[in-house]
């Protein structure tokens, strides 16, 4: 049977032979690592962005890479999901986008700030993570599109960012405000202008903000929500 | 107790008791939010509520495993502790920093990584308090005549835990090796050196309440810590999957992760066979329940639900996603938890004389928090499990998912009642003992 001093040789004799393979490991693991986070990309804006990140505790709500509070969204690929357009207009104010919803603390951020946060989840997305976060592979498939093709050629960019968060069209998008099939019936041309430059002054309490949308994207918006008919 | 010095111990339990309080109120806190009622939101976001939650928690436990320290190693050593001035001295830089870092983390004041939000000037201050505690738990045994097995794998493991603190203040410009040498102090902790702790304690407790021969405790004992360095140390690599560390992890994370149930599973049998070897005839049932309990819920809490999603083909879905909660709740619970309040109700007994072993409320204490726990741990795997399907799964949006499960938080508040009435009852039943008095000094 087993002896005292051959219990504790198996103590001490397993510890070094692991923490030996443990560092061992950490030395490859330190050489391989620069590519996989494609080091060159880590700019000083990526590094200031993580210092915000870090110092206003971002993960005790958010998880990156998987780590962090299971509160408030994953975010390692929030930038290729929502894309900068959306990103910035969220972050300048949290409370707007997703009114009476879960809340995401106002942190005055400067335009700065949010560039350098920004540039920090977009180097993050970049990471070989070995596929995460998966696809999702139970995904029903897509509804059709209803728009006519003819017209959806010319369907803004900006509306796929920033706009489908809140609005569906063709049953594809968010459900915080009204689906927009067949608002080319409900306003008219100079109606829809009116609004996007400025919703709460139109109709006072909205839960949708004033995105400051420049001329040239609110046409091509107003132009293409006049073909849904 | 045989010595006067070991009083000091009570200081430590107490505030153990009452940083277990507080924490519990921050989690009905973030379980409101989690149903839809932020309403403190404008006085405590959930991130502060969360950091307080994680770093009361770590804090009462190091808290409870310093007090375990003062209470065990005059006796297994033989003598009175180096300095009781000190250990008081070191235990007020314990509240301190206690204290001002909760108070930061609600003025945005941390560093933000999981686990370790304390900010870096506190950091100093947790080392300088660490190193006051060695030193007199060091000069403690250095003069002593004893040296047990007992008090060498617990001091080997307080100290490990001391130097594993290290590489948690050392500053990244990536998150990549930020993370990766974060885990060297949460993973090497909970699953590595402060098994040393646990083990170290639990073989003191059985030692105390089994009668069975401190020889065949302390061999065991090596077995069972040899098993969590074998599987625990290279089972960091479950850590570094998904975080951009090489591929390699995947097999040697899964293997080595998959192997440390087997060390918490020692724990249980460990700690079922002594008890049944002494026949259960200790007295002080309580303890003992407590003992044998720590050592079954931290195998299902830590071994069984940590194996659930360790193995990289389930963890790249369940990955940061309220299924480690679930597995995280009870591992501390029961691995953790359970072991301070095993050694506070071995250890009040001996402090105060007054040998009141059983009673209802102790008992109750002890099946309601469990029960709670149990449920609280349910609701977690459902709402856990929920989330992986509709979010991961199908790909459906946060928010939405976040909506659908509300209702588990319901189920995960009303358990986690029932846990804080069963703590509520071990602290009315800690209070009732009263303080350490000089006439339960037994000499040695």
């Amino acid at each position: 049977m087993l002896s005292k001093s051959q219990a504790r040789m198996f103590f001490f004799g397993g510890t070094i032979f692991f923490s030996s393979i443990f560092i061992l490991l950490t030395i490859d693991t330190l050489a391989k690592v620069d590519e996989r986070q494609n080091v060159d990309l880590l700019t000083p804006s990526v590094i200031r962005g993580k210092e915000i990140w870090d110092s206003n505790n971002c993960m005790g709500c958010h998880t990156i890479l998987g780590e962090g509070a299971y509160y408030a969204p994953e975010l390692t690929q929030a930038v290729s999901r929502r894309g900068v357009q959306w990103l910035t207009i969220f972050l300048r104010d949290p409370a707007a986008m997703f009114p009476g919803q879960r809340r995401m603390v106002d942190y005055d951020f400067t335009d700065a700030q949010i560039e350098d946060v920004i540039a920090f989840l977009d180097w993050i997305g970049k990471i070989d993570t070995n596929g995460f976060p998966p696809e999702p592979d139970l995904r029903p498939p897509a509804a059709p599109v209803v728009a006519s093709t003819a017209t959806s050629a010319s369907r803004p960019a900006y509306f796929d960012e920033v706009c489908v968060a809140c609005h569906a069209v063709g049953g594809k998008g968010g459900g915080v405000g009204p689906a927009l099939d067949g608002v080319a019936k409900r306003f008219s041309e100079e109606e829809l202008h009116r609004w996007l430059a400025d919703p709460p002054s139109v109709r006072p309490g909205t839960a949708m903000p004033n995105l400051n949308l420049p001329d040239s994207t609110r046409t091509e918006l107003v132009r293409w929500l006049r073909t849904l008919e | 107790m045989k010595f006067k010095s070991q009083r000091v111990a009570y200081l430590f339990f107490a505030t153990s008791l009452l940083l277990f309080t507080l924490q519990i109120v921050f989690g009905f806190i973030m379980g409101f939010a989690h149903m839809g009622f932020d309403v403190l939101h404008d006085y405590i976001p959930f991130n502060a509520a969360r950091a307080s939650h994680l770093n009361l928690l770590v804090v009462w436990l190091l808290s409870g495993f310093m007090g375990a320290t003062y209470y065990i190693v005059p006796e297994e050593s033989d003598r009175e502790i180096y300095s009781e001035k000190l250990a008081v001295v070191q235990w007020a830089a314990l509240v301190i920093v206690a204290v001002i870092a909760i108070i930061g983390f609600h003025m945005n004041w941390w560093e933000g990584r999981k686990f370790l939000e304390i900010p870096r000037p506190l950091d100093y201050l947790v080392v300088l308090d660490i190193l006051l505690f060695l030193f007199n738990v060091g000069m403690t045994v250095w003069n002593a005549k004893r040296f047990t097995t007992t008090v060498s794998v617990l001091l080997l493991g307080l100290v490990s835990a001391a130097f594993l603190y290290l590489p948690g203040m050392i500053t990244f410009e990536s998150q990549v090796l930020d993370s990766y040498f974060r885990w060297w102090v949460v993973h090497l902790w909970v699953e590595g050196v402060w098994e040393l702790i646990m083990g170290g304690i639990l073989a003191f407790l059985l030692i105390k309440l089994t009668g069975v021969d401190r020889e065949v405790i302390e061999k065991w004992l090596y077995v069972i810590v040899g098993f969590t360095f074998l599987s625990g140390i290279l089972g960091t690599g479950h850590h570094y999957y998904f975080i951009g560390a090489p591929e390699y992890w995947l097999l040697v994370g899964g293997v080595f992760g998959a192997l440390e149930p087997l060390a918490f599973l020692g724990m249980a049998l460990y700690a079922v066979t002594m008890a049944r070897r002494g026949g259960m005839r200790h007295p002080n049932r309580i303890a003992l329940f407590w003992t044998v309990g720590c050592g079954v819920m931290s195998f299902v809490g830590a071994g069984f639900l940590g194996f659930a999603h360790t193995l990289p083909q389930v963890n790249l879905w369940t990955h940061g996603t309220i299924v480690t909660a679930m597995h995280g709740h009870m591992a501390f619970w029961g691995a953790y938890a359970m072991l301070v309040l095993a050694i506070i109700s071995y250890a009040m007994p001996q402090m105060t004389g007054r040998k009141l072993f059983t009673g209802w409320l102790p008992e109750w204490a002890f099946w309601t928090s469990n029960v709670g726990m149990i449920g609280m741990t349910g609701a977690f795997a459902v709402a856990g499990i929920a989330q992986v399907y509709m979010e991961r799964k199908i790909g459906m949006d946060f928010l939405a998912v976040q909506e659908a499960i509300e209702v588990h938080f319901l189920g995960l508040v009303l358990a986690a009642a029932l846990l804080s009435l069963g703590v509520g009852m071990f602290i009315w039943n800690f209070i009732q003992y009263g303080l350490p008095n000089d006439e339960a000094v037994t000499g040695a």
